[in-house]
């Protein structure tokens, strides 16, 4: 009795092995590693919904190589550790490539377990650090913090004229990146900073800072950080009164700033590549719809729709390559020249870092639409 | 002196927000000697089921005096509610068991209130409306300061007084007292001591719903996390004014609120929170049980 229950455990055990591999043989795995929870829940569940429309999409024409793509989601939170875990998870689920995450901070602590177990990551993450380890896995689909920092230089100096300019970030990798970068860049113009300071995220109550930097009569408040943040920061510098312009690096454009600022919404600057609204492109305009159409809403902002061409980009390379192998489709991405992205053409250097990217300036209105004031 | 009269008003707002929760940490405490971790994620509910009670019931852009305060005092029987039943579910039980088990329900119990937050309203940050009080500033020789925070300040302070009367001029402010010295004796002296302690809940969540709707309506942006940053500060006051004294926790808000506002005004906001801690530490070696554990001998 006790031999022929071996024998069916151990035929069982090796029928389900032999049908997990001819299941692994048939579908292509697709990682999300996004902050489907959390403060930036909004952006993570729009990449994760953004991810599984396009791949379903793909689906219903017969997939890729003639097999079915498959989505595995993984939560981060926009947490670093988080994203330690979800690293795991995904390369032992045996995912080809990961999209995500949607934070720099959560990007590098996942981006080291992918590069050893050659999976192919893309992340919106705009952080300079993240391409800097020349990992042959890692592609950046939006475009690094040292470009925006120049563009925002360029604007407060020679466009704006600030004289007194306040530079605040929280202290994630992507906002102190950002801000670093951008004082930087004003210094290389003889821009005059007159403060730069950090604000814990999430901490709502941000008088105090706001209060020293009145002191100091600044004409520009430039916040690097998330909208979350942003938003509240807008809010309560109306409040307390200070004159000064405000004007927000590229998370700050969230739907969610306008709600948090409310009627101080009107007159704030944002700085960003394009919206996904304004983009020229048919492939543009016919994701937009479709999203619509199946949520009901629009993506949350631009970060879907760039991670979305990394997804693009990527299982293009799985065709013109026909390999699931990453190190072919990471060598073919390399030379790959303006791929027809939804956000403009696509194009990686050998860093993985995306070339191009035109920023502009939107001024907020009151009814909370933007307005192209430079770019 | 503009500059230092605002960062007074900036650290007195959230000062008193601190004090609110603060009472309910020390209230507790001093009758049962537990640390109430769930209290902070109390907080963090009623702002989002008064957000809730506001929209669905009242509709959202009402905000005669009439709605406001019925939305505050339904949000604070809510809470009341739910904080008793706190008690009966994840404390009471536990009453004679070792101080351990019941600081582990504390903490199982806080995590079962903020997921619940998370499946009821979702993860994403949800946005209070902009109206619910007026939005009138007013700037007295450069120092500004909004209706909300007068209200949050004054409201504050209108319900700690209430309390001080409470605990000290009537029969089951006595009782509690007495419950606090020794829960033995005072059932020897015929008080029921499950009675105090119900009310106890029910006065601590209620204060902590105050301060919840106040932090919705100042701040507006609630996430169903944030439970635990309010709590752990309102917990750090608690102790800086001597736990299970209600003075205490009132002053040790407030005291809080200042210093966090004074430093990142003065000297950085990035050590504001580095500073706070090491002063705590320095108040906590010279007066071991806060600021005001030794002055009153009573707890409570």
């Amino acid at each position: 009795m006790k031999r022929r229950l071996l024998k069916l455990a151990t035929s069982i055990v090796a029928t389900s092995a032999l049908v997990a591999s001819l299941n692994a043989a048939d579908v292509i795995k697709i990682g999300v590693q996004a902050p489907i929870t959390g403060k930036y829940a909004n952006e993570g569940q729009s990449i994760d919904n953004g991810v599984k429309l396009v791949v379903a999409q793909y689906n219903a024409n017969g997939g890729v190589l003639g097999k079915k793509l498959e989505v595995i989601s993984c939560d981060d939170e926009g947490v670093a550790q988080k994203a330690a875990i979800c690293a795991r998870k995904l390369v032992n689920a045996g995912v080809l490539a990961v999209i995500g995450s949607y934070t720099s901070g959560a990007t590098e602590a996942a981006q080291t377990t992918y590069y050893r177990n050659g999976v192919l990551q893309t992340s919106d993450g705009t952080s300079d650090s993240l391409t800097k380890h020349k990992y042959w896995t890692f592609f950046r689909n939006s475009f690094p913090n040292s470009a925006e920092a120049e563009f925002t230089a360029k604007y407060f100096v020679n466009v704006k004229h600030y004289k007194r300019i306040a530079i605040i970030s929280d202290y994630s990798s992507y906002a102190t990146g950002l801000a670093d970068a951008t004082v930087k860049a004003l210094k290389k113009l003889n821009g005059n900073i007159i403060y730069r300071g950090k604000i814990k995220s999430g901490t709502q109550n941000f008088t105090a800072v706001l209060t020293k930097i009145k002191s100091m009569n600044p004409d520009v408040i430039y916040f690097s950080g998330y909208y979350n943040d942003g938003g509240l920061l807008r809010a309560q510098q109306i409040q307390l009164g200070i004159k000064a312009d405000f004007v927000g690096g590229d998370s700050n454009d969230n739907p969610d700033f306008m709600k948090l600022a409310g009627s101080s919404a009107k007159g704030t600057y944002l700085i960003n590549v394009p919206t996904p609204d304004i983009l020229p492109y048919d492939i543009a305009k016919k994701f937009l719809k479709d999203y619509k159409a199946k949520y009901g809403m629009m993506p949350a902002s631009i970060w879907t729709l760039l991670n979305i061409d990394g997804l693009r980009a990527i299982l293009h390379g799985i065709k013109e390559t026909k390999s699931t192998n990453t190190k072919k489709i990471s060598n073919y991405l390399h030379t790959l020249k303006n791929f027809p992205g939804i956000t403009g053409p696509i194009t990686f250097r050998s860093d993985g870092e995306r070339i191009g990217g035109g920023y502009m300036t939107y001024e907020v209105q009151g009814d909370n639409s933007y307005k192209i004031v430079y770019k | 002196m503009d500059i230092f009269l605002q960062q007074l008003i900036n650290g007195l707002t959230v000062g008193s927000l601190y004090a609110l929760v603060a009472l309910g940490y020390t209230m507790v405490y001093g009758v049962m000697k537990l640390i109430n971790f769930a209290h902070g994620d109390l907080v963090a509910l009623s702002a989002f089921a008064g957000l809730t009670i506001y929209v669905e019931i009242f509709g959202e852009g009402k905000n005669s005096l009439f709605v406001v305060l019925s939305v505050f005092v339904i949000t604070a029987l809510i809470i009341a509610f739910v904080g008793v039943l706190l008690e009966r579910l994840a404390y009471r039980p536990l009453r004679t068991a070792p101080r351990l088990s019941a600081v582990v329900s504390a903490l199982g119990a806080s995590l079962v209130i903020q997921n619940s937050i998370m499946l009821i309203w979702g993860p994403n940050m949800k946005i209070f409306p902009s109206n619910l009080f007026p939005s009138t500033i007013w700037t007295l020789h450069g120092v500004v300061f909004t209706f909300t925070q007068v209200m949050i300040m004054g409201i504050s302070a209108l319900l700690m007084v209430g309390l001080y009367i409470f605990i000290n001029k009537t029969k089951m402010g006595t009782a509690i007292r007495a419950t606090a010295i020794d829960q033995d004796a005072a059932k020897l002296m015929g008080i029921n001591v499950n009675r105090v302690i119900m009310t106890i809940f029910i006065i601590g969540s209620a204060l902590g719903a105050v301060a919840g709707l106040f932090i919705g309506i100042n701040y507006r942006g609630i996430t169903f996390d944030m439970g635990w940053m309010y709590g752990l500060n309102a917990f750090v006051a608690a102790i800086m004014g001597g736990i299970g004294n209600i003075p205490g926790a009132m002053l040790g808000g407030i005291l809080l609120g200042l210093f966090n506002a004074m430093i990142s005004g003065y000297i950085s906001s990035e050590w504001a929170e580095t500073f706070t801690f090491v002063l705590l530490v320095v108040i906590l070696i010279f007066r071991p049980t806060g600021i005001l554990g030794e002055t009153i001998a009573e707890k409570v």
